[in-house]
Order: structure tokens, then sequence, then C-alpha cells
């Protein structure tokens, strides 16, 4: 995951890191008057932008999602909850880069779009796991501290995420995505591919986060309501192996594909508009 | 609309160092923590009021009251129905559950009025220059202050925007609360456009001034740990290292909850 280290040499990119916190804060603090849990989750609209940013500027996405939501705790919630919120958001928004190109064959247009089936089944699916992944992350952190139910947290995360990518976060991709190509401002664009991290055996990578993710918010599920530890030590030692299993995923998952393809595919429109 | 929070006073409280609201803020997030029995959390609630009333900040209570009062209903239900002790108090509801309930909301509306009174003290340029003297990196730090600072502008944007909308006729007042967002989703893409739009100018006209072009930076704003600091600092860890001998001697504890 070296690319969310090396992109801040950018200034591209640290410009669209300071403008995608901007932008989600800004749609965040109206509906901060909404609260599901209040104090902790809160009907957000705004949660279509952390997966398309992600999408869009990569490692940049990532680090907006994670200030953006910070910046929107500090306009009434910030609390020690906007910790985990602040790395669930990093994640939200990190996950469907890093797992796009799993996906794809390398002889295959991986372009980071909605514009065919395939793409939009591999949208929907990554934006779900990157929905769950942030909500066991936060609704962990808000159990082990017993500040609100594991299920309660769990679920009104997920729904919240992902209802909001899955239905709206195509329609803004679609609307998006050439618009930003045209500015040359997609993070597989901007960055080399040395700055970013080869995957190593990113099958198993992706299967290590589906598993972190899924079995994660399962098993806390059960403990949670079947009385065993609903909050707490107890749900908080049990679901630390899935943490650990889905940022050892992570790190396998790479990304460097994504950015030799985007700059083959610029060297290709170059030789074609010269011919 | 200005969605900050920051309040121009010349207070005490505004003239302490960035660090040093960081530190305390940090404080406050484990001090309201260490016990569970309601009179011990109201008494840490009447510090941070009291540290909220000499930074004459407690008028931004009145832009987020509704949801201290929100979290406060919702933490009772919720830990009245998921909790359990040992004394019936009505229906199936038991009063060591209601109580308990009574000390999350204290935690909770306690922790958020202190992120309240350090947002109301302190400007983004200090919160940035605040960052880097603790070690973050001056670009982390740059992005956080330009967010920061860009929120209302994009704000206005986006009431522009829809006023525009308005003016063409459309429609966006009507209809229940799911209705009236789905209205508004439409809006997000000009949005969104017009402000990403200005990365390549915005880094332009950053590089052209020198942005990263040297390891070491200067700072237009100043900030000094001084006596007042100390003195502050010193008070606030005697408090919290008594509050932590206070628990371990088993004080401020709530008996009989269980979940």
């Amino acid at each position: 995951m070296k690319e969310i280290f090396t992109m801040w040499r950018h200034t591209q990119l640290v410009v669209l890191t300071a403008l995608s916190a901007a932008i989600y804060a800004a749609v965040l603090i109206p509906f901060k008057g909404f609260p599901i849990v209040p104090g902790f989750i809160e009907l957000r609209p705004a949660n279509v932008f952390p997966v398309v940013f992600g999408l869009l500027f990569g490692p940049a996405g990532a680090w907006g999602a994670a200030i953006g939501n910070l910046i929107g705790d500090f306009f009434g919630t910030l609390s020690l909850g906007s910790l985990a919120g602040f790395i669930g958001n990093f994640f939200l928004a990190l996950l469907p880069y890093k797992l796009w190109s799993v996906y794809f064959r390398s002889d295959e247009n991986m372009e980071q779009n909605v514009n065919s089936g395939k793409k939009l089944a591999v949208y929907i699916a990554v934006a779900f796991l990157a929905s769950t992944v942030c909500a066991l992350i936060i609704a962990w952190f808000i159990a082990l501290l017993r500040l609100v139910p594991f299920t309660i947290g769990l679920i009104s995360i997920i729904s919240n995420n992902a209802i909001m990518a899955i239905v709206l976060g195509p329609v803004l991709l679609l609307a998006l995505y050439p618009r930003v190509k045209r500015w040359g401002l997609l993070w597989t664009e901007i960055m080399e591919p040395e700055e970013v991290s080869a995957p190593r055996l990113r099958g198993i990578g992706s299967v290590l986060v589906w598993v972190g993710g899924i079995g994660g918010a399962v098993a806390g599920l059960i403990l949670s309501l079947t009385g065993a530890s609903p909050m707490g030590a107890g749900v908080g030692l049990a679901l630390i192996p899935f943490l650990i299993v889905i940022v050892v995923g992570a790190f396998m998952l790479g990304g460097r594909e994504q950015v030799e393809a985007a700059h083959e595919m610029i060297a290709t429109e170059g030789d074609e508009s010269e011919a | 609309m200005d969605p900050s929070l920051y309040l121009d006073r010349d207070t005490f409280v505004h003239r302490l160092d960035p660090r040093t609201k960081m530190f305390l803020l940090l404080g406050m997030f484990v001090l309201a923590f260490v016990f569970t029995a309601p009179l011990y959390l109201l008494v840490v609630l009447a510090i941070v009021l009291f540290f909220g009333y000499l930074s004459q900040s407690l008028a931004n209570l009145g832009r987020i009251w509704f949801i201290l009062l929100a979290i406060a209903i919702v933490s009772i239900i919720l830990w009245s129905i998921f909790g359990s002790g040992e004394t019936p108090l009505f229906l199936f509801v038991e009063r060591e559950a209601f109580i308990y309930g009574v000390s999350i909301a204290l935690r909770l509306d306690a922790t958020i009025i202190a992120g309240m009174i350090f947002l109301s003290t302190t400007r983004n340029e200090e919160v940035a220059i605040g960052l880097v003297r603790v070690g973050i990196p001056y670009r982390f730090a740059f992005a956080v202050s330009t967010a920061l600072r860009l929120v209302p502008t994009i704000v206005a944007t986006g009431l522009t925007i829809s006023q525009a909308q308005r003016s063409r006729g459309l429609d966006l007042d009507s209809g229940n609360i799911i209705q009236r967002i789905r209205k508004h989703v439409p809006l997000l893409v000009p949005v969104f456009v017009t402000t990403v739009r200005s990365t390549n100018v915005f880094s332009m006209a950053l590089e052209s001034k020198g942005f990263g072009a040297g390891s070491g930076r200067t700072f237009y704003l100043h900030i000094a740990m001084g006596s007042r600091d100390a003195l502050v600092l010193v008070v606030f860890v005697l408090l919290l290292a008594g509050s932590i001998a206070l628990r371990v001697m088993g004080y401020g504890e709530l008996e009989g909850f269980t979940l």
C-alpha cells in the first residue's frame, strides 16, 4: 500500500485530497440534523462519495474520505468515535480501487467506470464489501468502548453506506468519469507505476478481504445477537483477527497494474493522434 | 450559511497554544471514559461546561442542541432495551440499565461539547500549524486546513446551484425526507464538477509559490507554548490522574449493570 504515502509527492493529489474532503464534509454537514444513532450515525446521502472518490482519485480519494468524515464530525459530533470514523471511511474509499482490477483480465479494459454490465456488477460488489468493512471497523470500535451495541452500529452503517453507494454511485460515476479523465485527474494517470505497490497473490488477497469483511460482520452479529458478547472486550477481541485479515488482504491487492494499463492507454492514444 | 463554529473572542482559552487545546481535547475524551456512574459524569460535564463558559463559546450550544438532545434520548432508550440490571423499574426495563443509558448520554454529550469548545476557540490555521508542530507531515496538515477552509465555499456553491435550479422551476421542498434527498442528488454533480475542475489551476498556483520546493518550511503564523499553557496542562494532568486514582479505588462505577 505504498501509494497511500507516495501520493503526497504529487501536488495534484494533495489538492484532490483537500477537495474530496471538502466536498464530502460539505454534503455531510447539512444532514447532521437527521441522526440514526445520534452522535455516531446519521442519514448520509454524502456516502455516495467515498467509493466514487476511491475509484477516481485512488489513495487521494481514500485520504479525502477519511479527512472529510473527520471534518464532518468537527461540525457537531467530534468524539472518540471520530477515530474509528476516520479509519472506516479511509477503507470505504481504499478498498474499491484496490479490489477493482482483481475482477478484470490484464488484456481487458479496466477503466474505473460503470459503462458495461460487468463493470457495474464489479462496482456493486466492491461497494458492498467496502461498506461492510467500514461498518465493521466503526461498529467494532464503538462496541469495544461500550457506546453502542455492535448489531445496531453494524446494520445501520452498512445500510447507510451500501444503499447510497450502490443506488446513487453508478449514476454519479457515469457522469463524472469522462470529465475527470478529460482533465487528466485520474489517479492512475497522475501516479507513476513504481510509486504504486505491485500485487502479490492478489486473488488470495481479495479472498482475505472478503472473508475478513463478511466473516467479521457475521461473527460479530452472532456474538451480539446470541447475547454471548454484544459489546466490550468480548466482541472487541473476537473481531481483531478479522480486522487483521482485511489489512493483510489489502496489502496483497496492489494497484500498479491499473496505473500501467492507464499509461499504456495514454501512450496508444498519443500514437494514434500522431499518426 | 457559515458552518464554521469558530467564535472570535479574546479569552484566555482562545490564547492557549493549539497543541495545548488538542491535548486538553484528547484528555477530556479519556476523562469521559474513566467513570460509568452518572453523578461522576455529571461532574465531568460540569467541568466541560465551565471551560466553555470561560471561553465564551457556549453560544454555539444553540447550534448543536438538537444533536445533544437526540443523543440523550436515544442512548437512554437504547440502553434501557439492550442492558440489564437487578432492580425492576417499569415493564422490562431495569433501573441499572436506565441509569447506564443516562451515563452514556452524559459521556457522549460531554465529549461532543468538548469538541465544540475546541472548534469555537481554534482557527483553521491554528489547527493546521498545531498538527505540523505535533509531528504530522505538512502536506497532510495542508490538506486538512484547505478542506476546512473550502467547506463554506462549497456549501455556498451548492446553495447557488439549488437557487438557480429553483428559479427554473425545480421543486426541492415538497415530499418526504427521502423524496427531498432524491431531488437534491442531481445537484451533487455540478457541485463536484465545479470544485474538482479547479484542481489543475490550484496545483499550479501552489507550485508557483514554491509548494513542496524545499524540505524546511517557514510559517506566517507563529505559535509557542507559554507558562499559561504549562499551568493549564499541569492542572488537567492532575485532574486526570486524580480521576483515574478514584476509579482504581472503586469510586465512580455503576454497580449491578450487565449486558
